[in-house]
C-alpha cells in the first residue's frame, strides 16, 4: 500500500530525543572505567566490577590518590601520560595484565566535566603484542584504502571502497555506508558484506532512527561500538552524591536500552559505528558495521577505521564541493548572459524571457514564471496562470524571505496537489519589498519509490512509559508522490544571484526614474513661475511702453518735429513687438499645460472660420481655395483652431504675390490616421532648413519680407504632438509648400464615426 | 436713484492707475472712478470700514480688479466680496496683466463677471477699458444695494 507522507503517524519514538544518552551512569561490562580529579588524580568514579584490577577495596578507594588506587607499575606508566592527556579526543595509553592474568588495552580522555577518564578494555583474542590489530599491523590495510580511494571518484564507489575497507580492518559480517538526508533520513549508499547478515543496500531509514541527540553524539565523538547487544550495563559508581559522569568521549558508554532492542530486533548484537564527518563538523553518515554474533574491536582497529572514514570524507567533500563549483560556475554564465539580456531590455521581465531556455536551465527547472505589477508571464511547463497567481498570493500573504525551496509544494501549500504535474517543486525569489512581485521556478511531480528498512510507520507504543523501536527491517516500498527532484545547493543560490541582481537592477531604475520625476516637476514648477512672472512683470512694463508714448504723440505730438514723431513711432512698434513676443511665448508654454479637451467634429466648419478670420490678412487678394470634404475627427477644437490658423495664415501670407494664389486643403485616410495638408503655390522654401520650420522663434525669412514672430508652427507642432500626432513640411524655393499632420484615427474600422 | 455709481478700480501700479484713468476719461464716462491702491483698502471702501466710512456711500457699478495686489490680492478681495451679502452681486471685471489659465479658472470658481487680459496695444487696451466702462457702469442694470442680503442662494 502506497503511503502518503501526510498520513505518516506522529513519530512513536520522539521520546528517545529527550534521553540523555551522554549520562547513561553505566558501561558495557567489556571493561573497567575510572574516573579521576583532574588536579590531584583522586578516584571520582569507578565501575562496579574494576574492583578486580585495583589494588585496594573500592569501598576504600574513592577519594584516594591513583597511586593508592592501582598497581604500583601500572601508575608508573599510567600517571605521566593521564596528567598529559590531550584536551580533546582518546589517547591509547598502553597495554596492562592484572592479578588474574586479564589483559587490557587503557584508553584515556579528558570528560567534558574535566574529569580524567581512564577506561580498559578487555583484550580481545584477536588482540595482543603478536595479534594482527597493532597500529603496525593495520597500516598496511590503511594505506591501502588511502589508495583505492584516490583511484575513484564518484561518491558511490568512494562509499563503496570504504565500507570494503574498514570491512577488511574489522572482519564484520556487514558494513554499511550510511548518508543523512536533508531531513536526517538515512539512505544506505553502500555496502559491503557476507551472507550472514542480509542487504541493507538502497534502503531508507527514518530520522527518528538516529535521533538528534545521538546525532550530536557521533558529532563530538566519531567512534562507538557494542560488542554484545545481550549485555548487562555495569553501574558507575562514586564515593558522594555529584552530577553523573559525562561518558559523551567514553568508549565503553553504555547506549540506551531502545537501541539495543533495535539492535536485537535486527539480528546483529554487535555493532560499531565510525562518524564521517564533513569540513564544517557537521555530521554527513556514519560508516556503519554489523556483526550478527558478539564481536569486539579493538581501540587501534577503530582509530583505523576512524581514519578511513575521515579520508573517504576528505574525498567526498572535494568531490561536492567540486560538483557544485563545477554547477556554480556554469550557473553563473547563465546568469551572466541573463543579466545581460536584462541590462538591454526596456524591462528585466522582457530581458529574463528573452530566452525561456536559460531561464529555465539557471535552476533546472521545467517551467518559470514571473510576476510584476499585475503582470504574469509564464514560460515552459507551469500550472495555468490562475494557479500561478494563486501560488504567488499564498507566498506574498505567508511574508516569505527571499528565496523559498520546496520539492515538496502541496507540503506547504495543501491546494497545490492538484498541479502536482507541473509543479510538485516549487523554487521562489521575492523581488520587491513593496509589490508582491516574484520570480518562480516549478519542477513536475517525480514519482519515485522508496525503498524503507522496515515500515517506517512504528506501532504506536501501548505502554507510553517505555518506548519500542520497531521490530521489522524487511525491505518496505513506498511510492512517494507530489515531489520534485530536489533543488540543488548550486541552483538554490543561483536564484539567490538572480533575485539580487533584479532587486538591484529593479530598484535602481525606481530609483532613477523617481529622481527623474522630482527633477522634471521641479522644472516644470520653476517654468511655471516663470511664465507667471513673465506674464505679470514683463509684459506691464512693455503695456506702459507703449501707453504713455502713444499718449505723448496724441497730447503733445504737435510740438514734435516729424524726426521726433518717428522716432516716437518706433518706440511704439518696438514696445507693441515685444509685447506680441512675450504673448506668443506665454501662450506656446501653456500649450504644453493646458488640458487638452477632445471632441468629435467636422474640422470643415472650423476651416471656413478661420478663412474668414484670415479675410483681413489677405489684403483684398484674390486667392482660390480648393478644399476638399473632410472626415469626422476627434480633437480639441480650440486647439485645432490654432494649427489650421498658423498653416492658412502662412500659406495666405506666403503666396503674396503670385496670381493667382492657390491654397489647397485635403484630408487623407490612412489605416490608423487621417492626414491633413495644407499645399500652396507659394514663395516654398529650401528642405535644407526644413528642420528650423518648428523650432521657437526659427524664421526662414527676412522680417521686412514677412511679417510674423516664428512661434505660429512651434505651437503648431506642440499641439498636434499632444494629440498623438506628426507634423511635416515639404517644399522647394519659388515653387511652394505642403505642410501635413496627422491625427490618429479614433476608431481604427471607419473615419465616419466617432 | 440719486447720483451715478462709482467705478472702483483696484491697481497699484500708478502708470497703470494713470493709463486706465486716461482711457476711463477718453471714453467720457460720467460715473466718478475711485482708486483703491490694494486688497485691504478696497475692502475697506467697499464695507465702509477703516477711517473714511463715507468715502464710498454707493455700491460701485463695477469693480475694475487687478490680481496681483500688495497685502491682499484680487482673489481674495473677489472671495470675500462674493461672501458677502453687501457686495455678492456687485460685478467685478478681473483687469490684468496675467494670461495664466489658473488664475482664470479661479477668478471664474469665485464668481468673476469678467476676465480681461491688458493688451499691450495702446488703442487696443483703450477700446477695452471704454468697452468695459461703457457695458458695467452704463448699459448694465446694477442690482439695488442690498439686493444679495435677502437672497443668499442665488448667484450672478
Amino acid at each position: 500500500m502506497p503511503l502518503d507522507h501526510a498520513d505518516r503517524p506522529a513519530d512513536p519514538t520522539v521520546g528517545c530525543e529527550r534521553e540523555p544518552i551522554h549520562i547513561p551512569g553505566s558501561i558495557q561490562p567489556h571493561g573497567h572505567l575510572l574516573a579521576f580529579g583532574a588536579e590531584d588524580l583522586q578516584l571520582l568514579h569507578a565501575s562496579a566490577a574494576s574492583e578486580a584490577v585495583l589494588a585496594t577495596d573500592l569501598a576504600v578507594a574513592f577519594g584516594e590518590p591513583i597511586e593508592r588506587v592501582l598497581p604500583n607499575d601500572w601508575v608508573k606508566v599510567l600517571r605521566p601520560k593521564l596528567r598529559g592527556l590531550p584536551s580533546v579526543g582518546p589517547m591509547q595509553l598502553g597495554r596492562f595484565r592484572a592479578t588474574s592474568g586479564a589483559a587490557f588495552q587503557a584508553v584515556g580522555h579528558r570528560s567534558p566535566d574535566g574529569q580524567v577518564v581512564l577506561e580498559l578494555e578487555v583484550e580481545g583474542d584477536d588482540e595482543g603484542p603478536e595479534a594482527r590489530s597493532t597500529l603496525e599491523a593495520l597500516y598496511p590495510g590503511v594505506r591501502d584504502a588511502y589508495a583505492r580511494l584516490g583511484r575513484v571518484a564518484t561518491p558511490e564507489l568512494l562509499a563503496a571502497t570504504t565500507a570494503a575497507a574498514v570491512r577488511r580492518i574489522t572482519g564484520f559480517d556487514r558494513v554499511l555506508v550510511y548518508r543523512f538526508e536533508d531531513n536526517w533520513d538515512g539512505t544506505v549508499i553502500a555496502e559491503d558484506r557476507n551472507e550472514r547478515l542480509p542487504s541493507y543496500l538502497g534502503l531508507r531509514f527514518p530520522a527518528s532512527d538516529i535521533p538528534a541527540q545521538a546525532r550530536r553524539l557521533y558529532e563530538l565523538n566519531p567512534q562507538r561500538l557494542i560488542a554484545d547487544a545481550g549485555y548487562s550495563p555495569v553501574t558507575i559508581l562514586q564515593a558522594e552524591d555529584g552530577p553523573p559522569l559525562d561518558l559523551t568521549f567514553s568508549s565503553l558508554r553504555s547506549v540506551s536500552p531502545v537501541h539495543l532492542e533495535y539492535m536485537r530486533n535486527m539480528g546483529t548484537p554487535a555493532s560499531m559505528s565510525v562518524s564521517v564527518i564533513r569540513g564544517d563538523g557537521r555530521l554527513w553518515g556514519l560508516v556503519s558495521c554489523h556483526h550478527a554474533t558478539p564481536r569486539r574491536v579493538s581501540f587501534a582497529a577503530r582509530n583505523a577505521c576512524d581514519l578511513v572514514a575521515q579520508m573517504f570524507a576528505v574525498r567526498i567533500a572535494a568531490r561536492e564541493e567540486m560538483a557544485h563549483a563545477e554547477a556554480r560556475a556554469r550557473l553563473k554564465g547563465l546568469e551572466g548572459r541573463l543579466l545581460a539580456r536584462m541590462a538591454e531590455a526596456k524591462h528585466f521581465v522582457d530581458g529574463l524571457m528573452a530566452v525561456p531556455r536559460d531561464l529555465l536551465e539557471l535552476t533546472g527547472a521545467e517551467g518559470a514564471a514571473v510576476l510584476t505589477e499585475g503582470a504574469c508571464v509564464l514560460t515552459g511547463r507551469t500550472p495555468p496562470e490562475a494557479e500561478v497567481r494563486r501560488i504567488a498570493a499564498w507566498l506574498a500573504e505567508r511574508g516569505m524571505e527571499e528565496v523559498l525551496e520546496s520539492g515538496a509544494l502541496s507540503e506547504l501549500l495543501p491546494s497545490a496537489e492538484a498541479i502536482a504535474d507541473t509543479a510538485s517543486g516549487l523554487l521562489a525569489v521575492s523581488i520587491s519589498k513593496l509589490h508582491p512581485s516574484f520570480v518562480l521556478w516549478f519542477r513536475p511531480e517525480l514519482v519515485r519509490t522508496v525503498k524503507w528498512g522496515g515500515d517506517p510507520r512504528k506501532p504506536a507504543d501501548p505502554t507510553p512509559s517505555r518506548l519500542h523501536p520497531r521490530r521489522s527491517f524487511a525491505a518496505w516500498a513506498e511510492t512517494v508522490r507530489q515531489r520534485s527532484a530536489p533543488w540543488s545547493a548550486a541552483e538554490v543560490e543561483a536564484a539567490r544571484d538572480l533575485r539580487t541582481a533584479i532587486v538591484g537592477g529593479v530598484l535602481r531604475a525606481a530609483e532613477e526614474r523617481a529622481e527623474l520625476t522630482g527633477r522634471l516637476e521641479r522644472v516644470n514648477k520653476e517654468l511655471a513661475a516663470f511664465s507667471y512672472s513673465v506674464s505679470h512683470d514683463l509684459r506691464a512694463p512693455f503695456r506702459h511702453i507703449v501707453g504713455f508714448s502713444e499718449m505723448l504723440r496724441e497730447r503733445e505730438g504737435e510740438r514734435l518735429t516729424d524726426r521726433g514723431r518717428r522716432y516716437l513711432t518706433t518706440v511704439i512698434e518696438a514696445a507693441e513687438n515685444a509685447g506680441r513676443l512675450v504673448d506668443a511665448l506665454l501662450n506656446f508654454s501653456q500649450m504644453g499645460r493646458t488640458s487638452l479637451v477632445p471632441v468629435g467634429f467636422d474640422p470643415a466648419a472650423l476651416l471656413a472660420e478661420v478663412r474668414r478670420a484670415l479675410e483681413p490678412e489677405q489684403g483684398g487678394r484674390p486667392i482660390e481655395w480648393r478644399v476638399s470634404p473632410m472626415p469626422l475627427i476627434h480633437a480639441d477644437p480650440a486647439m485645432l483652431r490654432q494649427v489650421f490658423q498658423n498653416l492658412l495664415s502662412n500659406a495666405v501670407k506666403y503666396t503674396r504675390g503670385r496670381d493667382p494664389a492657390v491654397v489647397e486643403i485635403g484630408c487623407e485616410t490612412a489605416e490608423k490616421e487621417f492626414v491633413f495638408h495644407v499645399k500652396d503655390n507659394g514663395v516654398g522654401f529650401e528642405m535644407a532648413y526644413a528642420h528650423k520650420l518648428f523650432g521657437v522663434f526659427q524664421r526662414l525669412h527676412r522680417a521686412e519680407e514677412f511679417e510674423g514672430v516664428g512661434i505660429g508652427l512651434a505651437n503648431a507642432q506642440r499641439i498636434i504632438e499632444r494629440h498623438g500626432g506628426r507634423i511635416w513640411a515639404e517644399g522647394s524655393p519659388g515653387k511652394g509648400a505642403v505642410f501635413s499632420f496627422s491625427l490618429p484615427r479614433p476608431d481604427a474600422v471607419t473615419g465616419e464615426s466617432i | 436713484m440719486s447720483q451715478l455709481r462709482p467705478v472702483l478700480l483696484v491697481e497699484d501700479s500708478p502708470n497703470d492707475i494713470e493709463l486706465t484713468l486716461a482711457a476711463l476719461e477718453k471714453s467720457r464716462l460720467a460715473n466718478p472712478v475711485v482708486v483703491a491702491r490694494d486688497g485691504v483698502e478696497a475692502l475697506d471702501m467697499l464695507f465702509r470700514r477703516g477711517n473714511s466710512p463715507d468715502e464710498a456711500p454707493q455700491l460701485p457699478a463695477v469693480v475694475l480688479l487687478d490680481i496681483k495686489l500688495p497685502r491682499m490680492d484680487g482673489l481674495e478681495v473677489l472671495e470675500e466680496m462674493r461672501r458677502e451679502a453687501r457686495t455678492r452681486n456687485v460685478p467685478v471685471v478681473m483687469l490684468t496683466s496675467s494670461r495664466e489659465e489658473q488664475d482664470l479658472i479661479k477668478s471664474y470658481g469665485l464668481g468673476v463677471n469678467a476676465f480681461v487680459v491688458k493688451p499691450v496695444g495702446h488703442r487696443e487696451f483703450f477700446e477695452a477699458i471704454r468697452d468695459i466702462g461703457a457695458f458695467w457702469a452704463v448699459l448694465n442694470e446694477p442690482p439695488p444695494d442690498h439686493a444679495g442680503s435677502g437672497n443668499p442662494g442665488e448667484g450672478t
